[in-house]
């Protein structure tokens, strides 16, 4: 009965559509969680050449994404 | 296509604008849509939203929008889909207000659609829409054009919301607002399938 319950969860598990909203959900927590540390950083005053050698960009992709805060 | 636009219709968008400026938002979205629909007095829209009950629960429907600011926008559908992989938003949200303040999360507007469009050439102002709002505009012509409406109205904006993913539409049918109860309000030929 639970193992029934167990693999039809499962197999629910495997519908892409969760996956794909799972992902999509990930990426835009994972870029507020980016702005909210940059922020930060900022405050605490690093320079954006620190902030992006943490993050592994360019300086000029950070600066332009967050420069204007 | 903005000429189709009814003077509701155009308070909503230019409305929705005003929101997102007063809340410090980079882009216009779908969620400040819905605020500016709120706000819509005498509209086919607001005439649908007060025939499901809606009229008596705006400061319910905007604490709710608020609430899933600060979970950074995520709807529950995205979160129920996080905590299937094992992520577990509401810890992850804790610990990053007791790091940096409540509100963090949701602080900042910024990803999706950029870039000036259209719409903030009309809007003149310099906040673009986000992707979901312009696909939101571009949802109410089509459901305008599917009713052979001759205008975009406010009611037509009001289905759009309700029959696209994510948080307005989840808070909307939270509060009894759903595409099918407001078809059936607008379209379903008076009360006769209420309840």
């Amino acid at each position: 009965m639970t193992e029934a319950t167990d693999l039809a969860e499962r197999a629910g598990d495997r519908d892409p559509r969760i996956g794909l909203r799972a992902v999509s959900a990930l990426r835009r927590l994972l870029e507020q969680l980016e702005a909210v540390q940059v922020r930060s950083a900022r405050n605490q005053g690093w320079s954006w050449q620190e902030i992006a050698a943490e993050l592994g960009v360019s300086r000029q992709a950070v600066h332009k994404k967050y420069g204007r805060q | 296509m903005f000429e189709r636009f009814t003077k509701d219709a155009r308070a909503v968008v230019l409305g929705a604008v005003e929101h997102a400026e007063r809340m410090g938002a980079e882009t216009v979205e779908e969620q400040h849509m819905l605020l500016a629909l709120l706000d819509r007095e005498g509209s086919r829209g607001s005439f649908a939203l007060a025939s499901l009950g809606l009229d008596r629960q705006k400061e319910s429907v905007r604490e709710a929008l608020a609430e899933a600011r600060r979970r950074g926008g995520l709807s529950r559908a995205e979160v129920d889909a996080l905590s299937g992989l094992g992520v577990d938003l509401s810890e992850i949200l804790s610990r990053v207000e007791e790091a940096h303040g409540v509100g963090a999360l949701g602080a900042d507007g910024k990803d999706k659609g950029r870039g000036k469009g259209w719409w903030s050439g009309f809007i003149g102002g310099h906040r673009p829409f986000a992707r979901g709002a312009k696909g939101l505009l571009t949802e109410s012509l089509r459901i305008a054009t599917a009713h052979k409406d001759r205008h975009i109205g406010d009611e037509h904006l009001l289905i759009a919301l309700t029959s696209r993913p994510g948080v307005p539409a989840e808070v909307l049918a939270d509060h009894g607002v759903t595409y099918a109860s407001l078809r059936r309000v607008l379209y379903g030929g008076g009360e006769a399938k209420a309840g």
